[in-house]
């Protein structure tokens, strides 16, 4: 890397927001000494815990988490509980994922932390800062990327980093510097003077977290980072997140309803269906959850009510003749399913066995598939918004 | 957050605006047409009556400055429909995502609006000159003109945000532009001097902003009598406060 390039996250001198509307510190409990655990700091400016040492260590045990959110809800009239209750926290420096499908509420979550949309009852902190007292002190420490693409395409590249910068209040003299060590860091220095329009999908979503990251932010917010993208741009734009997170430690908060991504990108995950957060952990953890392997078989006719030996498996879903079975042990499980087919006078047609995926993991939280609740959650979500537009 | 640091977000959302025009000026030469057009024909047409503008003015003199004030009115007036349109692809959520005050991005949208009417003042004037409608070119009295033309825009389409913020699509905006545009145009002293309405309407365009800003325009381009303009301005400008803080207080409501 170019040395220049690390300076993309410094902590900044000038970021400080008065100490109003701080939240005390939580303490957490490993660390006794002091309040805020970070006792080794030593400038005395009331904002040096900003600027916490450990901001880029992965999972530290941190006094001051980068986002904590509780009981947050919203509500839209007439009564529909978009985001229902849910609490998380988001340590500094972690990868964290709202996974859901499409009209979950991740979307509405993202922009009441984001300070767009007042939440109907709950509180948001980032940074220790109470983002409904002081959403502009909060916005100035974050950076969004929106689901749809929000680059002007009548402006250039350098056009919409340069507006960017100067909304985020970036210093004259810093604001070029800063400017092409994004467009480089994002590989679109080449095109930096090319109207935004003539760009591809993947080089617009590029710009949008180029221009995110103007602002130098502590907590990086992508709402479906590669939603409508090709496969080959979906994995460019994964390189450069997870670039992102590695060379920077910088925290990001995604929302996704692609396992595979989620897989990717997050350190941990929180599955989001209906408004509320059913699940919760590291994918690793999650899979871990789901009770060993997937057997996927599909019996010679299908029967109501199938139930296994409890020592062999647990039907998870089952779909005509197509069953999904999981089991602590899938490689001895699969003669006795057999087994007990034939006892039962069905015919295994077909039998397969997999590791757990993030998609069982969503079936197993929700009892859907991610695919079929997509599509029934975003019909729904389609007609509502057309609801709200019509009032 | 300073009162400078406002003022920089403003200025800055307005200069998106010129550097989106200076991409892209198609627009701005279509909106010619309309000026042109009465200008050049009705102008020219009711150039023939006698007596019809007020204190020895020829008629093509009087109307210069109703249809420099109308063709500003048109540009703001529909300008919540790219705020609508800004809603719709996500760009207003990115905006609203900076640490910049709502009222500094209302007020930066407004000046763009502003940015737009100074063309539309230049090219109106430039047909003018061309025509030979004798004007006035004193270079304090063309400046105040665009200020007021700034104002003008920055008050109508400031209306037009918070129609955008409540009425939230494109084709319900193109509606109520048309159907405000109209009324307001011929309730004021743009194309006929007030004196030759009926009470009813004269009651009307007193309330007009329009017919403030036709009134400010024709003294410094036309007669050089001052005695109204701070009158003029001062309605104007009151109008241009209530309605860009009418769009702050409504402006939350278009991306929720």
């Amino acid at each position: 890397m170019p040395p220049i390039v690390l300076k993309l996250f410094e902590a900044r001198q000038g970021d400080c927001v008065d100490g109003r509307h701080r939240r005390p510190p939580v303490r957490s409990l490993t660390s006794h000494h002091h309040p805020t655990g970070l006792t080794s700091t030593p400038e005395a400016s009331p904002c040096a815990w900003l600027k916490s040492p450990v901001r880029h260590a992965k999972f530290a045990v941190t006094a001051l988490q980068a986002i904590e959110v509780e009981g947050l809800t919203k509500v839209y009239p007439p009564g529909l509980r978009a985001v229902d209750g849910i609490s998380f926290s988001v340590a500094d420096g972690e990868s964290f994922g709202l996974l859901g499908p499409n009209g979950a509420g991740k979307t509405t979550t993202i922009k009441m932390v984001t300070t767009l949309s007042r939440p109907t009852a709950g509180s948001v902190f980032v940074f220790g800062v109470n983002a409904l007292e002081s959403p502009s002190a909060v916005r100035q420490m974050l950076g969004y990327v929106t689901q749809a693409v929000s680059v002007d395409g009548d402006l250039t590249g350098y056009e919409n980093l340069l507006i960017f910068a100067k909304l985020y209040n970036v210093g004259k003299k810093d604001r070029d510097e800063r400017i092409g060590q994004v467009l480089k860091y994002m590989g679109l220095q080449d095109r930096a003077n090319d109207l935004v329009k003539h760009y591809s999908g993947g080089m617009m979503r590029r710009l949008e977290i180029a221009q995110a990251l103007v602002n130098r932010p502590r907590v990086l917010f992508l709402d479906e980072p590669t939603i409508g993208l090709d496969p080959s741009s979906k994995r460019e734009v994964w390189l450069h997140i997870k670039r992102l997170i590695k060379e920077f430690g910088t925290t990001v908060f995604l929302t996704t309803h692609d396992m595979v991504e989620a897989d990717e990108l997050c350190d941990r995950i929180a599955i989001m269906n209906l408004g509320k957060i059913v699940g919760m952990g590291t994918p690793a953890e999650l899979k871990k959850s789901v009770g060993g392997d997937v057997i996927t078989l599909r019996l010679s006719d299908s029967l109501p009510g199938i139930t296994l030996p409890t020592e062999v498996g647990t039907v998870a879903r089952t779909e005509g003749e197509l069953l999904t079975i999981l089991s602590a042990n899938g490689e001895e499980a699969v003669p006795r399913i057999i087994q007990h087919f034939e006892r039962l006078g069905l015919r295994v047609v077909s039998i397969s066995m997999n590791r757990p995926t993030l998609d069982d993991v969503f079936m197993k939280y929700t009892k859907t598939s991610l695919v079929d609740a997509g599509t029934f959650r975003e019909a729904r979500s389609t007609r509502r918004s057309f609801m709200r537009r019509a009032r | 957050m300073s009162i400078v640091r406002y003022v920089q977000s403003a200025l800055t959302i307005a200069e998106m605006e010129a550097r989106k025009i200076r991409h892209d000026s198609t627009e701005l030469w279509t909106r010619l047409v309309q000026p042109a057009l009465w200008l050049l024909v009705f102008g020219e047409v009711f150039n023939q009556i006698r007596g019809l503008a007020p204190g020895g003015l020829s008629y093509m003199q009087f109307i210069t400055p109703g249809v420099l004030a109308q063709s500003v009115l048109f540009v703001a007036i529909f300008y919540g429909i790219t705020i609508v349109w800004e809603r719709d692809v996500g760009l207003l959520t990115k905006l609203l995502s900076t640490p910049s005050p709502r009222s500094a991005i209302i007020v930066g949208k407004a000046l763009s609006a502003g940015v737009r009417g100074v063309f539309q003042a230049i090219m109106v004037f430039a047909l003018a000159l061309i025509v030979g409608v004798g004007l006035r070119f004193d270079p304090l009295d063309v400046a105040g003109v665009f200020v007021v033309v700034v104002l003008f825009a920055m008050c109508f389409s400031s209306l037009s945000m918070c129609l955008a913020s409540l009425l939230k699509t494109r084709d319900r905006m193109m509606g109520i532009g048309q159907a405000i545009t109209m009324p307001l145009f011929f309730a004021s002293n743009a194309i006929y001097p007030i004196s030759l309405m009926p009470t009813w309407l004269q009651g009307i365009s007193v309330v007009n902003p329009l017919s403030y800003v036709v009134d400010a325009m024709r003294a410094m381009i036309l007669t050089g009598d001052y005695a109204n303009l701070p009158t003029d301005i001062a309605a104007v400008g009151a109008s241009t406060l209530i309605f860009i803080a009418l769009a702050s207080l409504l402006f939350k409501r278009i991306i929720e």
